[in-house]
């Protein structure tokens, strides 16, 4: 007994010491409450429903992420995503194997599917045989955009109901990291991939309630999940509210617990604190970028030092305070640190074109296009394509203004949605302000989709074997330092040749109320949507 | 009067099916398909993939073909399959019907309720102060478009009280009182800018009847005022009012979509923008088709009503 009040004595001082020391009480981990709902912000309806393997866009995979599992993911709890921080979700376990041409995973037992069907290594080797779009895949999706992110994959093997076996034609480390990604769920064998359009059978912590065409979708715990003591919330609705004000205004109000993933603004953000200075906002990268595409095949952005002279035309911090009143960062092809592992340092980046002083850009500029015939007496006449989405034309508006002034008279063309694409992808423009969202902050997932030749998603058309055997050897570098070396020197490579120059990475400021607690956003719009450790303080 | 109604249907008929010819080929001559807007959300485009889903959804028959198979489907009540949802259109659209309908009908009553007496009153005190105000008031609801007054509104009362109706479509069966609230707003907002158009007619209507010599006569007499004017001048005076509140109405069903998509109700006119920026054919074609239906339909109740109204006005004559 004695010996016990001296312990307790001991420890009052110690606790007494440290408010003392730290002027602090000390933090006590917080216990998750379990029960209730979530009401969380959705801008747009759903584009195909579930089916995130046939979509590329947030308003899928963030409503449709807590129906899914994945095989592996980045741990929810940790803001900046790399390979360090991947878990394994249906996997208990995997192995690199064969000098990491073999990547084997050993998969949890007694998962079920929300209908009650077990789950196994034949569901794993059905999705990504599909996503592959392996010959004689069962499954076979309608649009396929992640197709190119398996292309090393040569087989999906599953010698027995918790064992799975990627085979990869050479060696591949970031395999792994896209397996992680939002956009990498696995789907049921047993179902058709249509049905994901309409519904969702998956094998995550809520199951869908009902999906009210236009309003919401309603999701219910899971109560067969398979780890324990998850979710710790009954229900999530992601309410639909189209129109940007009421959505802030529902926010404000509280009819919404937490917000969409990039829809909070520098802007919106200042108005909140105002209005609630309680909320909790969150400040991460969004994973998008900011970019010119140039069509590299016809004149006048065949020519390199045209294309050079509009990056180094643009001033990006100029940019970041117009279009973003401070809510982006300068960065290249990866996002700089803090947010991304992969980016460059700044001192680098001040090396890039476009990123120096202005004025002496524009010199710069002036001179490159001097040396192409172009001249304050000849401009050049040129459109600037963009989406009719206020982002788009914002930042486009900007860029225009910048060229104007080193020779380059670009008159602005909106294109509608429907347009964009088809456009972009068969190079029917000649200069475009465009938006890039990453899957995965992963070196692999962006320059194969962004800029190998041929890629549909390369709307520039930039194609250079040489900087493809650069991809290639990063690819397959299996020492991280000499792997980050590789990478930054091939973004100061893609900047150097303009192949698609970036303007900046936008930030978010993900806001919730502060009742919600368990929800950490990544550095990645697309990574944070499980929901299955968020849990509510009231 | 039954051969005038039929008559009136049969050209509703005519109307219709020139409706449908137009919005068929206005909706294809817009650029792009569902096929563009599904690739859109994919971020590329993958000409085999494209030609698969063109012929998957009918998108690859002939123009003519595609709308003989419409034309066809409607006559046996198939609405088709919604090209997003891939679920049939009418389950799509069903839901939406009576919440466009209720806050048209609610907007409509506020206008006439405000609209109307307001008019009167003005009518009656021509050139006094309360002539001026109430038709500054009515010039106000005619220069502030009713979506901008809608957001407004939305701001005002989360800015002071913290507060704004339920932006979740509240059914009547779930919580009568909250769907009351929620209607409440937007039928204000948009029913203050119609009444301001029947206020400005029923004043002028009325002006002009009671200048009439059975209007003196009526004076003459000894009647009290509220005899003159509501039995015998606004008898008269309310024809052409009754005009334009059919024409109001028909105006709400499809005019809804901003103070629809404002204060987040899921109704008809919202959905039809969505469906037209998704091109998802069945969905706008069957939609535009209800909203002519509904058009006809109300100009037609009417002239029926002019028969009540107006002893003098037979049909099928």
């Amino acid at each position: 007994m004695r010996r016990f009040r001296f312990a307790a004595r001991a420890l009052e001082i110690a606790l007494a010491a440290s408010v003392i020391v730290t002027g602090t009480t000390p933090a006590v981990a917080e216990t998750p409450k379990a029960g209730g709902t979530l009401n969380i912000m959705l801008r747009e309806d759903l584009s195909q429903g579930f089916a995130i393997h046939e979509t590329a866009t947030i308003s899928t995979v963030w409503p449709a992420g807590p129906c899914f599992s994945n095989l592996v993911l980045f741990d929810p709890a940790k803001k900046v995503e790399s390979a360090d921080t991947i878990i394994g979700e249906l996997a208990e376990k995997w192995s690199w194997q064969d000098n990491y041409k073999n990547l084997v995973f050993f998969l949890k037992k007694g998962v079920k599917w929300h209908d009650g069907q077990p789950f196994t290594s034949k569901d794993v080797k059905f999705t990504f045989d599909m996503v592959r779009g392996a010959p004689d895949a069962p499954g076979k999706l309608r649009l396929n955009p992640r197709k190119d992110w398996y292309a090393n994959v040569e087989a999906v093997e599953a010698p027995d109901p918790h064992t799975v076996v990627f085979r990869m034609k050479r060696a591949q480390p970031s395999l792994l990291m896209m397996l992680a990604s939002g956009y990498s769920p696995v789907y049921a064998a047993h179902v058709p991939p249509a049905s994901y359009r309409t519904g969702c059978i998956g094998t995550g912590p809520f199951k869908v309630k009902e999906w009210r065409k236009g309003e919401f979708v309603d999701y219910v715990k899971n109560p067969d999940y398979f780890v324990r003591g998850r979710p710790y919330l009954d229900g999530l609705r992601y309410v639909v509210i189209v129109e940007r004000g009421t959505r802030t205004a529902a926010m404000q109000a509280g009819q919404l617990d937490a917000a969409m993933p990039g829809e909070t603004s520098k802007g919106t953000m200042e108005q909140l604190k105002k209005a609630v200075p309680q909320m909790v906002f969150n400040t991460v990268a969004a994973s998008v970028s900011d970019n010119i595409i140039m069509n590299v095949k016809k004149p006048p952005f065949d020519n390199p030092k045209v294309r050079l002279a509009v990056s180094y035309a643009i001033d990006r911090r100029g940019l970041i305070q117009a279009a973003h009143q401070g809510g982006a960062v300068l960065g290249a092809a990866m996002l700089p640190r803090p947010y991304g592992v992969w980016g460059m340092a700044e001192k680098d980046l001040l090396a890039l074109p476009g990123y120096g002083k202005p004025a002496d850009m524009k010199v710069r500029a002036r001179k490159l296009l001097a040396e192409a015939g172009i001249t304050a007496d000849k401009p050049l006449k040129v459109e600037m394509a963009t989406r009719a989405i206020a982002v788009y034309v914002d930042m486009a508006s900007f860029v225009i203004n910048e060229l104007k002034q080193v020779g380059i008279e670009a008159t602005l063309k909106q294109v509608e949605t429907a347009q964009w694409h088809p456009m972009a992808t068969r190079g029917e423009y000649q200069i475009g302000a465009n938006l890039t969202g990453l899957g995965t902050e992963d070196p692999d997932a962006n320059f194969y989709e962004n800029y190998a030749c041929g890629s549909p998603r390369n709307y520039s058309l930039y194609c250079s074997e040489e900087v493809m055997k650069l991809f290639d050897r990063q690819s397959q570098e299996l020492d991280p330092k000499k792997r980050q070396e590789m990478v930054i020197a091939i973004q100061k490579k893609l900047e150097d040749d303009a192949a698609r120059p970036i303007l900046d990475q936008r930030l978010d400021y993900f806001a919730h109320w502060p009742h919600v607690k368990g929800l950490t956003p990544h550095n990645n719009i697309y990574n944070f949507a499980r929901m299955q450790d968020v849990w509510r303080d009231k | 009067m039954k051969t005038y109604i039929a008559q009136r249907l049969g050209i509703g008929a005519v109307t219709l099916f020139g409706m449908s010819v137009v919005i068929f080929l206005l909706l294809r001559l817009a650029p792009g398909n569902i096929v563009d807007i599904l690739f859109s959300t994919g971020g590329y485009v993958n000409p085999s993939e494209r030609a698969a889903i063109e012929q998957e959804l009918g998108l690859d028959k002939p123009i003519w073909a595609q709308y003989v198979d419409w034309l066809g489907q409607l006559a046996v009540g198939n609405l088709g399959k919604s090209y997003r949802y891939d679920l049939p259109a009418w389950e799509i659209i069903k839901p939406l019907i009576p919440v466009t309908l209720e806050l048209a009908t609610l907007s409509l009553v506020i206008s006439v309720v405000l609209g109307v007496p307001t008019g009167v009153l003005s009518a009656i005190r021509q050139d006094t102060r309360l002539d001026y105000v109430l038709r500054v008031f009515s010039l106000a609801g005619l220069s502030m478009p009713s979506f901008w007054l809608g957001m407004v509104i939305i701001l005002g009362l989360v800015a002071w009280f913290g507060w704004i109706p339920p932006v979740t479509y509240v059914r009547p069966g779930e919580n009568l009182g909250l769907h009351a609230i929620q209607f409440l707003l937007p039928s204000l907002a948009v029913g203050y800018r119609s009444s301001a158009l029947i206020m400005r007619m029923t004043r002028s209507s009325l002006l002009e009847v009671m200048r009439e010599d059975y209007v003196r006569t009526a004076w003459a007499k000894g009647q009290t005022g509220g005899v003159v004017i509501w039995r015998h001048a606004l008898k008269n005076a309310i024809l052409p009012v009754v005009t334009v509140i059919g024409i109001e109405f028909a105006f709400l069903i499809g005019g809804l979509v901003v103070t629809e998509t404002v204060f987040n109700l899921p109704g008809l006119a919202r959905f039809l923008v969505q469906a037209i920026l998704w091109r998802d054919y069945p969905i706008v074609q069957n939609l535009v088709m209800l909203i002519a239906i509904v058009v006809i339909l109300s100009n037609l109740f009417v002239d029926m009503l002019y028969g009540v109204l107006d002893p003098r006005v037979r049909y099928g004559n």
